[in-house]
C-alpha cells in the first residue's frame, strides 16, 4: 500500500462542481447541554473526549427533507448549469420510513421526474453516495447527479444517554457531479467501500423496523432510541478508515505524503487524529469543523468540505482524501482533487403543507400558497 | 526489564506522554490518566503492532506488570509468532 501503482488514466471522471449546505440556526452549546441535567457531565469533558464544542438543532417541525431541499438548493446554486438528472440522499433519518425522503425532496426543488431514491449507510451515506453516484456517471446512467446528505439526529437520540447525547447535530451537505476531464479541479480518482455485518449491532436503532415493529409492542426506552458501542466503535473506527483510505490512494497512485487535504468523518476528534496520524497526513492539512457542528452523520464531509472550500484554505486541485465509517457497519474512503465550486449555504427550507392532516405528528402552521411550494 | 515490558514503556511515553515518573509496576493505565478512549488506542496499537487482541475493557484497571503478563500471555498463544 506504498502508492507505488499507478492508476490508470480515464478519459473522463465524476468532478464536483457544486457544494452546498444547510445548518439549522440554533446552537446548543455544552453548557447549555450539561445545565440540562441527566448526563452528569461537563463541557471539558465532552470536549477532551470528543473535540465538540457546539452542535446545531433542528426546530419542532424541521425533519430531514428540509434540510436536504436546502442544502440540495444551495449547491445546484454553487454548480449552475442545467439541474440534475439524479438525486441520491443518504440519510439515518429519513422523514418517513415509507416512502423514500429523496423523491419529495426532488419534487420541491423543481427537478420534475428524475431518478430519486435514499441511501442507508449511516455515517459513511456521503461516501457510499458519491461513490455510487460516480459510477453511475461513468456508466452513462445519468450525467449530472446531485448527491446530498441530511440528518435529524436530534429525533434519534436519547437526550438522557451519556454516550451519545452530546456527540450528534443536525445539518446536511450536498455536492453536484459532472462528466469532465479528470484533470479539472474536484475530479474522483479512487474510492473505496466495505462493511462488514458482523457487527451490525455496536451502531443501531433496536425498535421500529421489521423486526421490532412499532405496532406490535411497546418499545422500551432502550429500543425506542439511536444506541452505540462508543469504544467498539472506536477502535473499528480507526481500523477500517485507517485502511480504506490506504485503499483509496493506492488505487489513485497516491503516496499520503502528497495528500494536501483530508477530511474524515468527524465521529469524534480523537478518531480523526488518530487516522490521520497512521496516514502520517499532515495537522496542517487535516480540516473540519466537528468544534461546531458535532457529529452529523453522514451530513459530516459535505459540512466540513463546504466549510474548508468557503474559508478557501485549500486551493483547487490539491489531492484531496476523504474517509468515513458509520453504522453497518460501513466504511469507505474517496480520492478525488479539491474543487473549485464555491459553496452556498441556505437555512432549513420549511415544508410547505396541503390541509392539515389529523395523523400528523407535527401540526403545520404555515398556509401551503403556489410561491411556498417552490422552497 | 523484558522486552514487552520495555516496548509498553516507550509506548505510554513516547505516544500518551505518560511521565516517565509515573510510570510504576503496579500503576494502572488509569493511574497514568489514561482515559477509556486513551486505553481503546493503547489496545488497538498493540493490535497493529504484534497483532494480538487486547481486552481494554480489562486492561485500564490492571496493573503494568500485570497488563505485561497479559500481553506476554498473549503473543504465546500464537502459534508460530515470536515474542518481540
Amino acid at each position: 500500500m506504498t502508492g507505488q501503482r499507478t492508476a490508470p488514466t480515464p478519459q473522463r471522471a465524476a468532478v464536483i462542481c457544486g457544494i452546498g449546505s444547510s445548518l439549522p440556526p440554533r446552537v446548543v452549546s455544552n453548557e447549555e447541554l450539561t445545565r440540562q441535567g441527566g448526563l452528569r457531565t461537563s463541557d471539558a469533558w465532552i470536549r477532551s473526549r470528543t473535540g465538540i464544542v457546539n452542535r446545531r438543532r433542528a426546530a419542532p417541525g424541521i425533519a430531514t427533507g428540509e434540510l436536504a431541499t436546502a442544502a440540495g438548493r444551495a449547491a445546484l446554486e454553487s454548480a449552475g448549469g442545467p439541474p440534475p438528472d439524479l438525486l441520491l440522499l443518504a440519510t439515518t433519518t429519513p422523514d418517513r420510513h415509507c416512502p423514500a425522503t429523496a423523491p419529495e425532496v426532488a419534487h420541491r426543488l423543481g427537478l420534475s421526474t428524475i431518478p430519486a431514491f435514499d441511501l442507508a449507510a449511516v455515517c459513511s451515506g456521503f461516501v457510499y453516495g458519491v461513490s455510487l453516484a460516480t459510477a453511475l456517471l461513468l456508466s452513462g446512467s445519468c450525467a449530472r447527479p446531485l448527491v446530498i446528505a441530511a440528518e435529524t439526529y436530534s429525533s434519534i437520540i436519547d437526550p438522557l444517554d451519556r454516550d451519545t447525547a452530546y456527540i450528534f447535530g443536525d445539518g446536511a451537505g450536498a455536492v453536484v457531479l459532472r462528466d469532465a476531464d479528470p484533470g479539472q479541479p474536484g475530479a474522483v480518482i479512487a474510492t473505496d467501500l466495505g462493511s462488514d455485518g458482523s457487527r451490525c449491532d455496536l451502531i443501531a436503532i433496536n425498535g421500529g423496523g421489521s423486526r421490532m415493529p412499532l405496532a406490535a409492542q411497546q418499545l422500551t426506552r432502550h429500543d425506542r432510541y439511536f444506541r452505540m458501542q462508543g469504544r467498539d466503535v472506536y477502535a473499528q473506527a480507526v481500523r477500517r478508515m485507517t485502511q480504506s483510505s490506504r485503499a483509496a490512494l493506492h488505487r489513485a497512485g497516491w503516496a499520503p505524503a502528497t495528500v494536501g487535504a483530508f477530511i474524515g468523518h468527524q465521529a469524534n476528534q480523537r478518531i480523526l487524529d488518530s487516522v490521520a496520524d497512521r496516514l502520517d497526513i499532515d495537522p496542517r492539512h487535516r480540516f473540519g469543523n466537528i468544534q461546531d457542528v458535532a457529529n452529523t452523520a453522514a451530513a459530516s464531509i459535505p459540512l466540513a468540505l463546504a466549510d474548508t472550500a468557503a474559508q478557501g484554505l485549500v486551493p483547487p486541485g490539491a489531492r484531496t482524501l476523504l474517509t468515513a465509517f458509520g453504522g453497518g457497519l460501513t466504511w469507505g474512503s474517496i480520492a478525488l482533487t479539491w474543487p473549485s465550486a464555491t459553496p452556498r449555504h441556505h437555512p432549513p427550507h420549511p415544508r410547505p403543507t396541503a390541509e392539515p392532516s389529523p395523523a400528523s405528528p407535527h401540526p403545520r402552521t404555515q398556509p401551503w400558497t403556489m410561491s411556498s411550494s417552490t422552497s | 526489564m523484558d522486552d514487552v515490558l520495555q516496548h509498553l514503556v516507550t509506548l505510554l511515553t513516547d505516544k500518551f506522554d505518560v511521565p516517565a515518573d509515573a510510570i510504576l509496576p503496579d500503576s494502572t493505565l488509569t493511574d497514568m490518566d489514561l482515559d477509556s478512549l486513551a486505553v481503546v488506542e493503547f489496545a488497538v496499537t498493540l493490535q497493529e503492532l504484534w497483532h494480538i487482541d487486547l481486552d481494554d475493557d480489562a486492561a485500564a484497571d490492571i496493573t503494568l506488570d500485570d497488563l505485561a503478563k497479559t500481553v506476554r500471555g498473549l503473543l504465546s498463544e500464537q502459534s508460530g509468532t515470536a515474542a518481540p
